[in-house]
């Protein structure tokens, strides 16, 4: 004798696998929609995460204090003091990783042949690496600085062309100095930049913050701005506005989109691109579920006006119609994480090498260049996310099959008439 | 339940029910009137159209009659919500189909314990009376075997064990020997005699069969909707 009962759980479970190619071919839509969502979200998040920490690398951080009129009218009038003590109060914050100072600006760069005006960083090599850095890593040729005061420039590599410079070649630098005047420094060429960004190879150069200071007449605590890195860019604004409570007056911070507003933008409308491609994603799942789900019901009637004439209640026959639909959303779940795993697991470790499909010309957005190398890489929350949306578009999807079958009529269905 | 002791288990009282077969109407049954008494074993025989299965829609709760009153253990079924209706199929009324229409996906024992699982019998309970059963009906065995697996005799088993697991009131049984071979017929109604006579189980056929007919207790013959004859044997 069996010692098993009956369950609408089980039943439900062997109800799925009555027509199997049907379930199979729905659970493969499941599975394949969530793959596509996972993909497609995976690249979107790695992609606009390498990009915003790139940007944050070669600027301004995730979050930057920074003069309150400085975004507005950026000058190196414009400075922050107390960078040591702006710094400590930016550490306490718990999704705060680094904070480092740096002197952000325009310069003339001359030499005996030509002139050229450029973007100007000045950043304390002792304080950073490549993990705040990014241009450390872009060094072609030469050597990165080796403390606050070297006498070295570095140029990007078109930058360099045009001056008709190399390593070792003597460049003037001019600009204004804190009160106005105009004042000029002399560097020598110690190293040469290729990013394969345009707008950083042909425009811009980067000093040891040290000597930029004694040209434009800064105090030793005294910088532009305090560039503020976070263990997870999807903070910034949380910080900012815990860090905006607590600077002194005259200081401000803002998160990256304030600073990097095309780049803000254009990820702002990325997102909502994918988005739509996600909602668009579901609704082709929900409707074949719906699809094999209602016709399931509708093959079953006589089945339910038996269930109905031996005593089951039309909400009985509910939870067993929504227990099937359930079944196919975590299975079809199940099906989607082993369809995803290896894809996933490639295209996150060593991804696809698409520069051949940009031309030679590199991509970028507000200086950042877009990845060469398609990686991806997903938020787990928006992992989650996408498993809960596709449960609950297969459950949607149920509602009216599962309704449908607690409104069979028995006399009707049995036909006993 | 069966208010002051009263035998009578199922009682029909002047019912008709008309159909309506496109835009014409179609009178099933012509102010029926019949008892059923508890512990009967009744057959209801008469020729397609006289109004059997629409007598026994009417007395399994399954369809309302245009206008008379169907009361069933002394309640009036006209009186009760569509829930009522539910829980008095599930709780007092237990149906043996034509074409034996169980659960697929369900083994032979889980079809049998069905209408006990859905009354929220516990497991101990169902295994005790299902272990019975099976034995009163010969399917010892047989558990674990879908309905595929089991012959129309079996099937028809596993309805009649499903149909009288429950204990109900009154067991309707639709043809329930039209799909099977006469010995599996004459075996079958043997098993519902038995169960009748052992359990007291009451039983109201419709039905075309000669055999079942023979062995009837009581017979009642429909006519154009009507009883024509009503035959009891002892």
């Amino acid at each position: 004798m069996s010692a098993r009962g009956t369950s609408l759980l089980v039943m439900a479970w062997r109800n799925l696998w009555r027509n199997r190619r049907r379930t199979i071919l729905t659970l493969s839509s499941v599975a394949f929609g969530v793959f596509l969502a996972i993909l497609f979200t995976a690249m979107q998040d790695r992609n606009w995460a390498d990009m915003i920490n790139l940007a944050a690398r070669l600027g301004t951080g995730h979050v930057t204090l920074q003069h309150a009129e400085y975004l507005e009218a950026p000058a190196f009038s414009r400075t922050v003091q107390e960078t040591g003590v702006l710094r400590s109060m930016a550490l306490e914050d718990r999704d705060v990783s680094r904070a480092v100072e740096r002197i952000i600006g325009q310069v003339m760069l001359s030499t005996a042949r030509e002139s050229f005006g450029a973007g100007l960083i000045g950043f304390d090599p002792a304080e950073e690496d490549s993990s705040t850095f990014a241009l450390i890593s872009a060094i072609a040729a030469g050597e990165p600085f080796t403390t606050g005061d070297d006498p070295g420039i570095m140029l990007g590599e078109r930058l360099a062309s045009n001056l008709g410079v190399g390593l070792g070649d003597k460049v003037i630098y001019t600009t204004t100095d804190k009160s106005g005047g105009i004042v000029n420094g002399l560097a020598r060429v110690s190293a040469i930049l290729r990013s394969g960004a345009p707008s950083i190879d042909g425009a811009l150069c980067v000093l040891p913050i040290d000597a930029l200071r004694d040209v434009l007449g800064y105090a030793e605590d005294e910088a532009t701005v305090v560039a503020v890195f976070l263990k997870d860019q999807r903070r910034a604004d949380a910080v900012a506005e815990r860090l905006r409570r607590q600077v002194m007056s005259g200081v401000t911070a803002l998160p990256w989109q304030a600073n990097q507003r095309e780049l803000a933008a254009f990820v702002a409308i990325k997102v909502g691109g994918a988005r739509f491609m996600e909602l668009l994603i579901a609704v082709l799942v929900a409707a074949g579920i719906f699809n094999t789900l209602f016709v399931s019901v509708m093959e079953r009637q006589r089945e339910f006006g038996i269930m109905m004439a031996i005593g089951w209640s039309p909400g009985r026959l509910f939870r067993l119609v929504m227990l099937e639909s359930a079944w196919l959303g975590i299975v079809g779940l199940v099906a989607a994480a082993l369809v995803t795993a290896w894809p996933y697991y490639y295209l996150s470790t060593r991804g696809i090498d698409i520069s051949g499909l940009m031309g030679p010309d590199t991509v970028e957005v507000s200086g950042v260049a877009m990845p060469s190398v398609f990686r991806v890489g997903i938020y787990p929350g928006h992992a989650a996310f996408i498993a809960c949306a596709a449960l609950v578009a297969v459950l949607l999807s149920g509602l009216y099959p599962a309704w449908k079958a607690g409104r069979v009529d028995p006399v009707e269905t049995i036909m006993l008439v | 339940m069966n208010p002051g002791g009263n035998s009578v288990v199922v009682q029909l009282t002047d019912v008709t029910k008309i159909y309506r077969q496109g835009k014409v109407d179609v009178h099933a049954l012509r102010g029926l009137s019949l008892e059923v008494n508890k512990g009967e074993f009744t057959a209801i025989c008469g020729p397609s159209g006289s109004g059997k299965t629409t007598a026994l829609n009417l007395i399994g709760a399954l369809d309302r009659p245009t206008s008379g009153r169907v009361v069933l253990e002394g309640r009036d079924l006209a009186t009760l919500s569509r829930r009522e209706l539910s829980h008095l199929r599930r709780d007092r009324i237990g149906f043996v189909f034509q074409a034996y229409n169980l659960m697929p996906v369900l083994t032979a024992y889980e079809n049998a314990e069905m209408v006990m699982w859905v009354q929220g019998i516990t497991l101990e309970e169902r295994r005790r009376r299902i272990g019975g059963l099976f034995a009163a009906v010969g399917l010892e065995g047989l558990e674990d075997r879908r309905p595929s697996e089991l012959s129309g005799g079996q099937q028809q088993r596993v309805a009649i064990a499903r149909a009288i697991a429950a204990e109900p009131a009154v067991v309707l049984a639709d043809e329930p020997t039209a799909n099977v071979d006469s010995e599996t017929a004459d075996r079958l109604i043997g098993i519902m005699e038995r169960l009748n006579e052992e359990r007291g189980a009451t039983f109201l056929f419709s039905t075309h069969d000669p055999r079942v007919m023979e062995r009837a207790r009581r017979l009642v013959r429909l006519v154009d909707g009507n009883v024509a004859s009503d035959e009891r044997r002892e």
